[in-house]
């Protein structure tokens, strides 16, 4: 892959993006990257800063809040999905994008994951996963390699781990994609397709962590991924071949790895919605309940 | 007019509801106030159940815990109720082996009980039907024994089974059945002025209330007491356009809510004790935000699963207390079907301007009783967002300016290109993580709110005479509806009775209570929990109450209770 071929980005636009707050993420920290794309790829999608709803979990990816100029909100840890979603609903004209990492998302919020691919809600969703809780120094988290020995768990963890992708396609999703923090044009395509996409969008970053994960290294990244682009016969619309491959995969698959773009999302479900030209918050006036009152007169 | 008391009791599935719900109705076309609640179990089929009616031609607020007329469809609640049956009271069923029951048949004669007795299998067989009609059957000799009118019942009937058109001819037909094989045991007056009334329960009025309010978002994760605001939003839904969530647990319903307010529009969720304590943290997170959100906890018993289907008001301490650091708050009480309609409206308005969390507090007796109340007036409350109206030369810092009176300027994402940031971690007024000593700064203007908040809130009620009462009682949420039906009995008999009733019931108003306990020598507490939770807070203010009633076995305080405890207490 090669950078000429890209879109210029402005200076002047991405600087809309950026906020004057000094960076606090390690020297060689995947988020520097991942933030670095999310601005390109809003700027690159025409979006303005205005018309983004950013929601941050509680992790170093959320120590990113502040450093990006939309409006924002940093809320609970493991919550982030329910929060960004009900912004959502409320109001379908903003961008929303939510980010947690894999503590959040895989063990203490993991039903919203879950929840969210089922109900196709149509956000964009980061999912930060370095392998392991870094903001609290290093605990081990559901994608901990096994028998990795980290803090809190010096003879390393036995059990299985979680495979995000396995259990996300597992739920029926419309959009799968996996992307790593040491490139930041390829999460800048990633995150663009997202963007356009009408339902909710996952969106793997396998994200390196120096100081905690010292085997999701750059140099291991580069050597262990393979963009299904570059293969000739992967189906991007078939879930059933997608999940082949990526499990007989020898390299992990980045890319987008599968899209439904016909399913329903959440909100196109709503039938009952389909006179409304409005969203949630134009529409919260008096509303007439004298038919509802009358059947319930003597 | 003293008020009739009827008791029908059937296992769970029974069609006891069923029952209940056509005298009710019929009830409220012949022009009766009433005031209706269920007893039942937490389960779907067997057990037993009661649906006490109380009415009278004048207003009927609270339920008597004696029946006068005890309607049994089955076996297994005539003798769980049997009891609640006055002396000399009526006693209708169904039931063919009645001298099985030797205990029932001493009391029938000790208690010179007047039974009014149909074969209901017999009944339901003969006209085609199951033993399913047995609660059409009673309805029957029910209305027959009141002395009312066979058209109004007829037609009731009709509606209810219009849509299953198999079953309306037999069920009129054991209907009519029944209503001629019994016969007329009271002489009930009928009410000559009939004012228009609607007949409803109180988790009813809270969704019609938010309607009118302009929610347009419910996220809900079902719980009883609250279940039943789900499905009269979604049964609406069609209607109003509200977009219905049943998420996948109370954490998911809260976010949402406070996710969608956030974006701007007038979101609500609804829980029970248990699912509000998953929801702490997140009204922990719109106190820091200064986000505003609703949420109604319907109180039952706990501490855990505890009683789900019964009444108390054992989480007031939960709603003030709940959640992790200091914020304001503002905790609203529903007292009945009027306050539920009411009060949903006023929570969120105060969580809008005041960009609060707001806590309306709700008992099962108040989510469940039915009453007749004069039609709600509509846009009586005015909408109040507290929105800038001005959103030229906004800064980002003006979202969480530091203010004298503690509250800063509220717009919404995507109405204008200045963006805020609305940080969960404490912050500088840009949204900023804020670790200085400065930090106190942000967290005293917040708490400033509290003032403010303060001086906006409607004041408690002093309900009867404002001094010099005989005896005083002081409580909040559904005490309000006893005590209403007290004091118009004990002035009848000569006997002062007054109560300083709270519908906000934090932060706490303290002017009103200190004038009240001044002007009042016999002040006492009436409250539905075993710590007295609310009357802590009374005495935290530095005053004494002569003596506390307290109760928590699930029931709420019925007329009898309070009688008997003001008896008792004036023979001291």
């Amino acid at each position: 892959m090669s950078i000429d071929k890209k879109p210029a980005c402005s200076v002047k636009e991405l600087s809309a993006y950026n906020t004057d707050q000094m960076m606090t993420w390690c020297g060689g920290c995947g988020n520097y990257g991942i933030q670095n794309a999310l601005k390109r790829a809003l700027v690159l999608e025409s979006i303005v800063p205005k018309d983004v709803l950013m929601c941050f979990d509680v992790g170093c990816n959320g120590n990113g809040s502040d450093k990006i100029g939309t409006y924002t909100i940093h809320g609970l840890h493991g919550r982030v999905l329910p929060l960004a979603v009900g912004a959502k609903i409320a109001n379908e004209n903003l961008h929303v994008i939510a980010a947690a990492g894999d503590g959040a998302t895989l063990s203490e919020g993991v039903n919203h994951l879950i929840h969210a691919v089922r109900s196709d809600y149509p956000i964009l969703f980061l999912h930060h996963d370095n392998q392991n809780y870094a903001l609290t120094t290093g605990q081990a988290s559901a994608t901990t390699p096994q028998n990795c020995k980290m803090n809190g768990t010096p003879e390393g963890v036995r059990i299985d781990v979680i495979d995000p992708l396995d259990l996300v396609f597992s739920a029926k999703p419309s959009f799968v994609a996996q992307t790593t923090s040491i490139d930041v044009d390829h999460m800048t395509e990633t995150i663009q397709a997202g963007l356009k996409h009408k339902g909710f969008a996952f969106i793997q970053i396998l994200q390196t962590c120096p100081t905690y994960n010292k085997i999701m290294t750059d140099e291991w990244l580069l050597q262990n991924t393979q963009r299904v682009e570059d293969l000739p016969s992967y189906d991007v619309h078939n879930l059933t071949e997608a999940r082949a491959f990526i499990e007989k995969s020898k390299k992990l698959p980045i890319g987008v790895l599968y899209k439904n773009p016909r399913k329903e999302n959440f909100i196109q479900t709503l039938s009952h919605r389909e006179k409304y030209k409005t969203t949630l918050i134009e529409e919260v006036k008096s509303v007439d309940i004298a038919s509802h009152l009358s059947t319930l007169k003597g | 007019m003293e008020r009739t008391r009827i008791k029908i009791v059937g296992q769970s599935g029974s069609g006891l509801l069923t029952a209940g719900d056509l005298v009710a109705k019929g009830l409220q076309k012949l022009g009766f106030q009433l005031c209706a609640d269920r007893e039942y179990q937490s389960l779907i089929k067997g057990g037993h159940s009661c649906y006490t009616i109380n009415f009278s031609k004048t207003p009927v607020h609270s339920l008597s815990r004696e029946a006068d007329i005890l309607v049994a469809i089955d076996k297994p609640s005539l003798v769980a109720y049997f009891d609640t049956l006055k002396e000399e009271g009526i006693f209708l069923h169904g039931y063919e082996k009645l001298a099985n029951l030797p205990d029932i048949l001493k009391k029938i004669e000790e208690q010179n009980i007047k039974t009014v007795n149909l074969p209901s299998r017999k009944i339901a067989l003969e006209n085609g039907g199951t033993m399913q009609m047995a609660n059409i059957i009673l309805t029957g000799m029910a209305w027959k024994v009141l002395g009312f009118d066979y058209k109004i019942i007829e037609q009731l009937v009709q509606e209810k089974f219009s849509k299953k058109k198999a079953l309306v001819e037999v069920a009129l037909k054991c209907l009519k059945a029944s209503y001629d094989g019994a016969e007329t045991k009271q002489n009930i007056e009928l009410p000559t002025k009939k004012e228009e009334t609607i007949l409803l329960d109180g988790n009813h009025a809270i969704a019609l209330g938010a309607i009118n309010a302009g929610m347009r978002f419910y996220a809900t994760y079902p719980m009883s007491p609250s279940s039943s605001i789900l499905t009269h939003v979604a049964n609406m839904s069609d209607d109003t356009g509200v977009v219905v969530k049943q998420a996948e647990d109370e954490i998911t319903a809260v976010q949402m809510s406070l996710g969608a307010m956030f974006a701007g529009t007038r979101a609500l969720t609804a829980t029970s004790g248990g699912g509000y304590d998953l929801m702490t943290e997140s009204v922990s997170l719109a106190g820091i935000i200064e986000n505003p959100l609703v949420i109604v906890l319907a109180q039952r018993p706990g501490p855990g699963t505890g009683l789900p289907t019964w009444t108390a008001q054992g989480d007031l301490n939960l709603a003030i207390h709940s959640s992790h650091g200091e914020f304001p708050r503002v905790v609203i009480a529903c007292s009945d079907v009027e306050d539920c309609f009411d009060n949903v409206q006023h929570a969120f308005n105060f969580a809008e301007k005041y960009q609060v969390p707001v806590i309306l507090l709700t008992e099962k007796v108040v989510c469940e009783s039915k009453m007749t109340v004069s039609p709600f007036t509509q846009n009586k409350i005015k909408i109040e967002r507290g929105l800038a109206s001005n959103l030229a030369d906004l800064k980002p810092e003006d979202r969480y300016r530091i203010t004298e009176n503690g509250l800063s300027t509220r717009w919404l994402p995507g109405s204008c290109d200045t963006t805020f940031f609305a940080n969960g971690d404490e912050h500088d007024e840009a949204g900023v993580l804020d670790e200085s000593e400065k930090a106190g700064d942000m967290y005293a203007k917040r708490m400033r709110k509290l003032d403010l908040i303060q001086a906006d809130l409607p004041k408690p009620k002093v309900y009867g005479k404002e001094k010099d009462a005989d005896i005083s009682f002081v409580g909040w949420g559904s005490t309000k509806t006893v005590m209403n039906d007290i004091i118009a009995q004990y002035e009848k008999k000569g006997v002062s009775v007054n109560f300083l009733h709270f519908e906000v019931v934090w932060p706490l108003e303290e002017e009103v209570l200190n004038t009240f306990f001044v002007q009042n020598k016999n002040v006492h507490l009436l409250e539905g929990n075993y710590e007295g939770q609310f009357g802590k807070k009374v005495e935290a203010c530095g005053h004494t109450f002569k003596n506390k009633f307290l109760k928590w076995n699930g029931r709420p305080f019925f007329l009898e209770d309070v009688c008997e405890y003001i008896d008792n207490y004036a023979k001291q």
